[in-house]
């Protein structure tokens, strides 16, 4: 039989209707007669042909339907307990050869049997009975019609004899198995331990069944005495797998003691690698669809059993315990010294930097610094929102409380990763600054670039005092202008002439903060530019303080040339009559401000593209930090080193079958996609993007008003 | 309703109703068809020399303009000085104050309850601004053709004229618009002028011209109306002799259009009334004719 092999990736969304598994049995002989049917339309190019075509495709319903594990009608019950012989519950190579280790168990007879064991001498450990009698502990009775699937840790598929303990999740009629205790063990020991682990874990853990890994032919004693055992561990249904040598085909059966006819089960065996399940994080599918969400939970359930379950995964086989257990752990618990240590250390690290950090903060939130020249400074330079961003990082990540759920650690990792590489791109920074006196010539091309700047503006306003493309200026108006900005960035250089002996030694001092990290630094660039270009913002807001009382001077005289007034009350334009001298000043300023609007006009246009350059590269600077702020670095090493700890679902490999065993699956971790994690765990950043829409934006500037494109969020609007 | 005898077999009377079931199709109208027709009961009868004497308002403005145009004309060309036109203006205005107050004894004014002193403030205003901004004025056109210029100020003064308030109820009329065009109109060519001393007296030349010149010749009008008559033959005569010094084929057009719309547009008026053919009845719609001020407060 060829390997079916088909594996996709399946979402939670689609653990219970995606699994296309198509296997045509042929004939109807064996146990299980399921056919499993759950074909999407996904699957219609896809699936396996499983070349055993003696199947009869009449068996299959239409390929487009949409059950999963349909339960096949003609099963066959499995009658229960009364009618085996069982033997003695103890450990197979306890019994002494040729002792008699059987005894009749009489239909009902349970007491009588423990009578019986107690007077048998014991080099065995005999079980009391305790649970013998409470056959029927009230347990939600199974979805009738859903085929049972049995979840097995691929760790303990070479695991010695004896009963499976995990959970049953009757809704989704799955037993999770979690671990195989071994013989000889005491039950009722075993059932205290179970309560134990139950009330530290949160997790209804029990007995589900029997192992039987017999390394030589198939034992019938040795099954017939873990069919016994159902009755001690009452559990409904009651799981037998066994293993014969070294195949790979198991046998699954179930016992079903509450219902008289005998029913052949349907099984589906699901391998599952307990390490991984247990480390991974499953995510919630992001668009709701209705299916989705009963889906995600079915898969999360087992998720969740899982990695609850840890205190289970403690005891090790060198421990001196009643119970031995296999599982993933078993032959040691994982650690690691470095984590340890780390473990150690961070305790009192933390300490220390709550401690630095509340001090630091106390400043900053002292009186002192609230005064009004220095807060509005503060609020607007950018260099301040970063440097109190990253503060509330670190006290995000030195609080002492420890993360409650995943996202919250993650996020913690997230952001120390973040601010690490952060500090160590800016000591790169740093270092690259420092060497061979870089400071010293970047100091020495500031000024020229600066006087460049200052040249460039003033040949700009030369060619608008002319006649700028061709236009027409009024003469007065331009030179006054022109002379009025050109005394400005005469100012400013003169300004710039005498920093200049200063720059080299403040340079030093500011490059030096750059270990604070890569953003900090990124963020003085950007402050050192907006300082750089004031003067073409202080040009932009005369500009365009102009242009804007002239539009509204103008609008407010062409509704008094037309005789009409705004009603401020009404919120309309009415008409309204005039005085006369109201009127002949009215219409002569309306003349004089519409003669004058293309000069005023144009030197708002040229100011306002400039303004809108510098913008543009603070804001690209800007963008810059937020990127290295908010992307969750730790998330992203994570999916690509393991990436099975982030997990968007699961998907389904099948392997080899053949009739008349269950059905084998290997559930394999399917992980999330890049852009989910980024999406999922982005960092919140503290800037906005622009607040304005372009109609608004567009508006804004032809009327004439001021543009801050870049608003924090902080500040209130106004 | 008094049933028609019809020629038709039927005997019943045809009622003018479409709810009940007749033997006549719906169409059916009978010999009292239209009886309710009136034709032309709101046509005014109009005679010739009333029509006359009202359509000097139309000449007087048509006069102004020309004379504002010819004295702009004067002034650039250097023949008229500011200061003379000045002085001139200054005398007519005085002239024509004492003459408002004059011609009805006071009642206007102590009607509208405007006070000297008022008049005086914004007399003063208004020339302090202008002599304020005349720089400003002259150096305005400086950069645009001249081309530009008459064509807008043509624009103008014929918006001026088309919204000008002649007397008539009409929506069109606003003498806002008017006299802001009028400005605007004489802001255009004052900028034109050489020198601020000489957009100054221009402006305020346009200002006596287009607004305190109207307001004179209403109350003029109202009051005596052959004194009118004369003033505005005198004025019209004047605005011919000053175009014709500038150019004799405007002259010869000026005049011609005056006599059309003084002599030959009531004439017309009056023979293109008896082709009126305005028909009233019933349908048409209902016009309280009720004073509803007794329902006032």
């Amino acid at each position: 039989m060829r390997t079916s092999h088909c594996s996709h990736n399946l979402g939670a969304a689609q653990f219970r209707s995606h699994v296309a598994i198509s296997r045509e049995r042929a004939g109807c002989g064996g146990r299980g007669k399921g056919v499993f049917l759950s074909c999407s339309s996904l699957w219609h190019g896809r699936l396996p042909h499983s070349s055993e075509a003696a199947a009869d495709t009449s068996r299959l319903p239409g390929r487009s339907a949409w059950l999963c594990w349909v339960h096949h009608s003609a099963l066959s019950a499995v009658i229960c307990a009364p009618q085996l012989s069982k033997a003695l519950i103890t450990h197979p190579k306890h019994i002494p050869v040729g002792a008699p280790s059987h005894r009749v168990w009489s239909a009902g007879g349970l007491r009588s049997s423990c009578e019986l064991h107690r007077t048998a001498p014991s080099p065995v450990r005999t079980p009391r009975v305790g649970g013998g009698q409470r056959c029927g502990v009230s347990r939600p009775p199974r979805i009738a019609g859903m085929v049972l699937k049995v979840f097995f840790p691929s760790c303990c598929s070479s695991a010695e004899s004896g009963i499976l303990i995990g959970r049953w999740i009757p809704e989704q009629s799955s037993a999770v198995v979690l671990a195989v205790v071994h013989f000889p063990f005491i039950p009722v020991q075993v059932k205290q331990y179970l309560r134990e682990v139950q009330q530290v874990a949160k997790v209804s853990v029990s007995v589900l069944g029997s192992w039987n890994n017999s390394k030589q032919e198939k034992e019938e004693s040795l099954s017939e005495f873990l069919e016994d055992l159902g009755t001690i561990f009452s559990h409904e249904p009651w799981i037998q797998i066994s293993k014969e040598g070294d195949s790979k085909f198991w046998n699954c059966s179930t016992l079903q003691k509450q219902s008289d006819s005998h029913r052949e089960e349907e099984i589906i065996l699901v391998y599952y690698d307990q390490r991984k399940v247990m480390l991974s994080h499953l995510h919630p599918p992001l668009d709701t669809a209705d299916l989705g969400a009963e889906d995600a939970s079915k898969l999360s359930a087992i998720f969740n059993t899982v990695a609850s379950s840890k205190v289970l995964f403690m005891t090790d086989r060198y421990d001196d315990g009643p119970i031995k257990m296999t599982h993933w752990q078993s032959d040691g618990v994982e650690a690691s010294i470095i984590v340890e240590l780390m473990k150690q250390a961070s305790v009192p690290a933390c300490m220390l930097l709550t401690f630095l950090l509340s001090l630091v903060s106390g400043v900053c939130n002292s009186r002192l610094l609230k005064f009004w020249p220095l807060s509005f400074l503060w609020s607007k330079l950018s260099t301040c929102e970063q440097l109190g961003h990253r503060l509330q990082h670190l006290q995000v990540i030195s609080s002492s409380k420890k993360a409650q759920n995943q996202t919250q650690l993650m996020r913690k990792a997230n952001i120390f990763v973040s601010l690490l590489i952060d500090v160590a791109l800016g000591i790169l920074l740093m270092s690259w600054l420092y060497r061979k006196n870089q400071i010293g010539h970047l100091a020495d091309t500031l000024i020229p670039v600066a006087d460049h700047v200052a040249e460039e503006l003033q040949d700009l306003l030369q060619w608008l005092m002319g006649a700028p493309a061709g236009l027409k200026m009024n003469r007065a108006l331009d030179q006054v202008l022109g002379r009025f900005f050109l005394y400005h960035i005469h100012l400013w250089i003169s300004y710039i002439h005498l920093m200049s002996p200063f720059i080299e030694m403040i340079l030093w001092y500011v490059g030096l903060s750059a270990c604070l990290g890569l953003t900090v630094a990124l963020c003085i660039l950007s402050d050192i530019i907006a300082l750089l270009t004031f003067h073409i913002y202080c040009f932009y807001v005369y500009g365009a303080r102009l242009y804007c009382l002239k539009i509204y001077g103008l609008s407010s005289l062409w509704r008094l040339f037309r005789g009409k007034k705004w009603n401020v009350l009404r919120q309309r334009v009415d008409s309204c009559s005039y005085d006369l001298d109201q009127l002949f000043i009215g219409t002569l300023l309306f003349t004089i401000l519409l003669f004058l609007l293309p000069t005023t006009a144009l030197y708002y246009l040229v100011f306002t593209l400039l303004r809108l350059l510098v913008v543009i590269v603070q804001g690209l600077i800007h963008l810059l930090v937020d990127l290295i702020d908010s992307l969750p670095l730790y998330s992203v090493i994570l999916r690509f080193c393991r990436s099975y700890r982030l997990a968007a679902g699961v998907k389904f490999r099948v392997l080899e079958q053949q009739d008349g065993k269950p059905l084998r699956l290997l559930m394999q971790i399917n992980p999330l996609s890049y852009g989910s994690v980024v999406q999922t765990y982005r960092l919140p950043t503290y800037s906005c993007y622009p607040k304005d829409s372009w109609t608004s934006l567009c508006k804004k500037l032809f009327l004439g008003e001021l543009i801050y494109p870049w608003k924090h969020k902080g500040e209130k609007q106004d | 309703m008094v049933c028609a005898q019809v020629e038709t077999s039927p005997r019943r009377c045809w009622q003018k109703v479409l709810y009940e079931r007749q033997p006549f199709p719906d169409n059916y109208v009978d010999q009292r068809f239209l009886e309710e027709l009136r034709k032309n009961i709101h046509a005014r009868q109009y005679q010739y020399w009333n029509v006359v004497f009202e359509s000097g308002v139309v000449v007087q403005q048509l006069c102004s303009v020309c004379v504002f145009v010819v004295t702009w004309w004067y002034m650039d060309a250097g023949v008229l000085s500011p200061q003379g036109l000045f002085g001139a203006a200054l005398l007519t205005s005085l002239l024509g104050y004492v003459l408002f107050d004059a011609i009805d004894a006071g009642v206007g004014r102590r009607e509208s309850g405007r006070t000297r002193w008022a008049d005086l403030k914004s007399t003063l205003v208004f020339t302090a601004f202008t002599y304020g901004f005349s720089p400003v004025l002259k150096t305005l056109t400086e950069s645009i053709s001249t081309d530009t210029i008459y064509a807008m100020s043509a624009f103008m003064l014929l918006g001026h004229l088309i919204f000008f308030d002649y007397g008539a109820n009409a929506a069109i009329v606003s003498s806002t618009l008017s006299l802001n065009m009028a400005i605007f109109a004489s802001v255009c060519l004052a900028s034109r002028l050489p020198r601020s001393l000489h957009a100054f007296v221009m402006v305020t030349f346009a200002m006596q011209i287009f607004a305190l010149w109207p307001m004179l010749q209403k109350k003029l009008k109202a009051r005596t109306p052959y004194c009118y008559v004369g003033v505005t033959a005198l004025f019209a005569l004047v605005a011919l002799v000053g175009l014709a010094s500038v150019s004799s084929v405007g002259a010869v057009l000026f005049a011609s259009l005056l006599l059309s719309v003084s002599c030959l547009c009531p004439y017309c008026l009056i023979r293109l009334q008896q082709l009126k053919d305005n028909i009233h009845g019933p349908w048409d719609e209902a016009e309280i004719k009720e004073d509803l001020s007794r329902f006032l407060m």
